[in-house]
């Protein structure tokens, strides 16, 4: 049983009158545990697929499976629900609240859950110094450099212990050596934990640090995308 | 609590805009507050001049059919001495009654030897007339004086047409019940302002025996009631008396001051409509304000959606998150709103300002009363219009769609 799987599925965007093709008939498995990156040029549609695959947006046509359970027909709610549970998400924005501290925003997806906000802090004070910003906690994102920011990120998506990490280009506005760091980073933590990670990029220098590499060109998958 | 951590924090962080709107929740709530407050002190005032002023007392007990036929037949509408008294015994016996005094209206005409003009006149018990009377905003200078059976207070306008002065003469007037003319002097105790500009050419204080003398009875047409101040809830003492009064055989009616002071209901539907009006304004303004507030803030933080979103927040969550904001900008602009109202109330009253109400001829201070069920009623009000106003910006919220959402620049 794989832990995600695309069968036939297509993603079309309606700009007025003109329609965009931003997946082609995806058929695509991923196993527990993997390292995959999703590599492509700038409108290949990487970020289409993640989307789908977190549950951040609808196929316009197909199945997506979570451990073989078809996620289409779920309510908006049971949704929401799921990405909490199962799902941590790390953005090229970062997208840390700008109010909060960095741990506060490490607890957020555990209160959203409903955890008391102690034991939630406590959670993200340990998955802080895991990534190694045990004194910045307290701190807020604007203090932060953009690598600490990231493993904030990486922190937040990591608290809930999801069973797959997506990563939309967690690199792209991170300089060689913090982008470095931070793969280096995602990777120890999917050997130490076991968690899936799933990124995209377009950053030939990360190809080689990865588990396997699915290459998308056009909406559609590239023979031999196996690394 | 994320609700309320997230809402404070963007509010001190867009401190300057958030000023902006709780200053304009704060100036309307201050705005109805103070003018609650002067309404208020008009409506205890016109309060005391109805009950006092115009001696209505709480309560008016009359014959049933007295105020539409009494005055086409005032002889089968007056209070026999008999039932006066059982009456007047009745109500005494009854807690929280402080006063029962009979009373006798008249009119006729009054002169000074050479001229005559009408007069209008209340005949009443004088120890009794001190104690109606005591208590106005306007307290007549004199009063009836019980060792002086002949002698009446007549008002200043009326005096000064007549050129009498105080222990001068006049003769007054009047058709007895059997409509037979009746004449008596009256010695001029002294004069006094009725407060009414239409009544201070006509009016007249006379004892009650000697209005009975002129209108030859031995009754009353009214009977005038007066309650304890900790049992002025005069509705529900009507009623405990009317069913008194009626089980005892008499056939009455009875009028609280609220049923006869007409000029009481014009000021307050008046200003009960001023209010509406200035509320209707600060509601739009309030309404305006928070909803262009957070129609911003939910713009500057489509992408924090977003992400709240992605991290599992549900749509009526996002919702909850903007509207506990929006009620936060309400509760702070009233409590600014509520501390600005106590001190714009105190320097109303150091300020001693004073003014003519219309249809008045004294001066009046000018007061703001504390309301503190209206304050916080209306802080309770307006912080549920800041969260109503708070609500479409956070539908609009709430359903963006993520991936949009996240995309947002």
């Amino acid at each position: 049983m794989s832990l995600i799987s695309l069968r036939a599925v297509r993603k079309t965007y309606h700009l007025g009158v003109t329609e965009v093709h931003a997946l082609k008939g995806i058929d695509l498995d991923i196993e527990q545990g993997e390292f995959t990156a999703v590599w492509g040029p700038s409108g290949s549609g990487k970020s289409s697929l993640l989307n789908l695959i977190g549950m951040l947006d609808a196929p316009s046509s197909g199945q997506v499976l979570l451990n073989d359970k078809p996620i289409n027909d779920l309510s908006d709610d049971q949704r929401a629900e799921m990405r909490n549970a199962k799902i941590g998400f790390v953005f090229q924005n970062f997208n840390l609240v700008p109010v909060l501290s960095a741990q506060e925003n490490v607890a957020l997806p555990l209160q959203i859950r409903g955890m008391a906000a102690a034991e939630a802090e406590q959670k993200a004070a340990a998955a802080l110094a895991e990534v190694g910003l045990a004194e910045h906690a307290q701190r807020r994102p604007d203090l932060l450099s953009g690598g600490q920011r990231q493993r904030v990120a990486i922190a937040r998506a990591l608290v809930t212990q999801p069973e797959i990490v997506i990563a939309d280009e967690p690199t792209a506005n991170l300089d060689a050596e913090n982008s470095r760091l931070v793969i280096e980073l995602m990777r120890d933590m999917n050997q130490r934990h076991k968690v899936t990670f799933l990124f995209s990029t377009h950053d030939p220098r990360l190809i080689d640090k990865v588990g396997r590499l699915i290459k998308l060109a056009d909406g559609q998958l590239v023979n031999g995308e196996q690394a | 609590m994320i609700s309320l951590k997230l809402g404070l924090r963007n509010i001190w962080k867009n401190r300057r805009r958030s000023f902006t709107t709780l200053l304009a929740v704060a100036i309307g709530f201050t705005a109805i507050n103070l003018f609650a407050g002067y309404i208020h002190s008009v409506y205890t005032g016109i309060k005391k001049i109805a009950i006092h002023g115009e001696a209505l007392g709480h309560l008016t007990v009359v014959k049933r059919g007295y105020y539409t036929e009494g005055k086409l037949h005032p002889e089968k509408y007056m209070l026999g001495k008999a039932d006066l008294d059982k009456a007047m015994a009745l109500i005494r016996a009854e807690p929280g009654v402080r006063l029962v005094s009979p009373r006798l209206s008249l009119a006729g005409l009054v002169s000074n030897g050479r001229a005559s003009t009408i007069f209008l006149a209340e005949g009443e018990i004088p120890e009794d007339s001190v104690k109606i009377r005591t208590g106005s905003v306007r307290t007549p200078p004199s009063m009836l004086n019980r060792d002086l059976p002949n002698a009446g207070l007549l008002s200043s306008d009326l005096a000064n047409l007549l050129g009498v002065k105080k222990g001068q003469t006049v003769v007054l007037m009047s058709s007895t019940l059997e409509g037979q003319t009746n004449a008596l002097d009256l010695e001029v105790q002294d004069t006094f302002n009725t407060g009414n500009a239409a009544t201070n050419d006509k009016f007249a204080l006379l004892p009650f025996a000697y209005a009975q003398s002129l209108v030859d009875t031995q009754g009353a047409s009214r009977i005038t009631v007066l309650l304890d101040p900790a049992h002025d809830d005069a509705n529900a003492m009507r009623q405990r008396l009317l069913q008194k009064l009626n089980a005892a055989g008499l056939d009455v009616e009875i009028k609280t001051w609220l049923d006869l002071s007409l000029f009481y209901k014009q000021v307050k539907n008046m200003f009960d409509l001023i209010f509406l009006f200035l509320f209707t304004i600060v509601f739009i303004v309030v309404l305006m304000s928070i909803t262009n507030t957070m129609t911003t803030s939910v713009l500057e933080r489509t992408r924090e959606i977003g992400t709240l979103r992605s991290l599992g927040m549900k749509r009526r969550k996002i919702m909850e998150l903007f509207a506990v904001e929006g009620a936060m900008l309400g509760l702070f602009g009233c409590v600014a709103g509520l501390l600005m109202t106590w001190f714009g109330t105190w320097l109303v009253r150091i300020a001693n300002i004073r003014y003519i109400p219309p249809s008045s001829s004294d001066e009046v201070p000018l007061w703001v009363n504390y309301v503190p069920e209206m304050q916080f009623g209306s802080l309770l009000l307006l912080a549920i219009v800041a969260m109503l106003a708070a609500l479409l910006p956070a539908r609009r919220a709430a359903n963006t769609e993520i991936v949009d959402a996240l995309g947002h620049v």
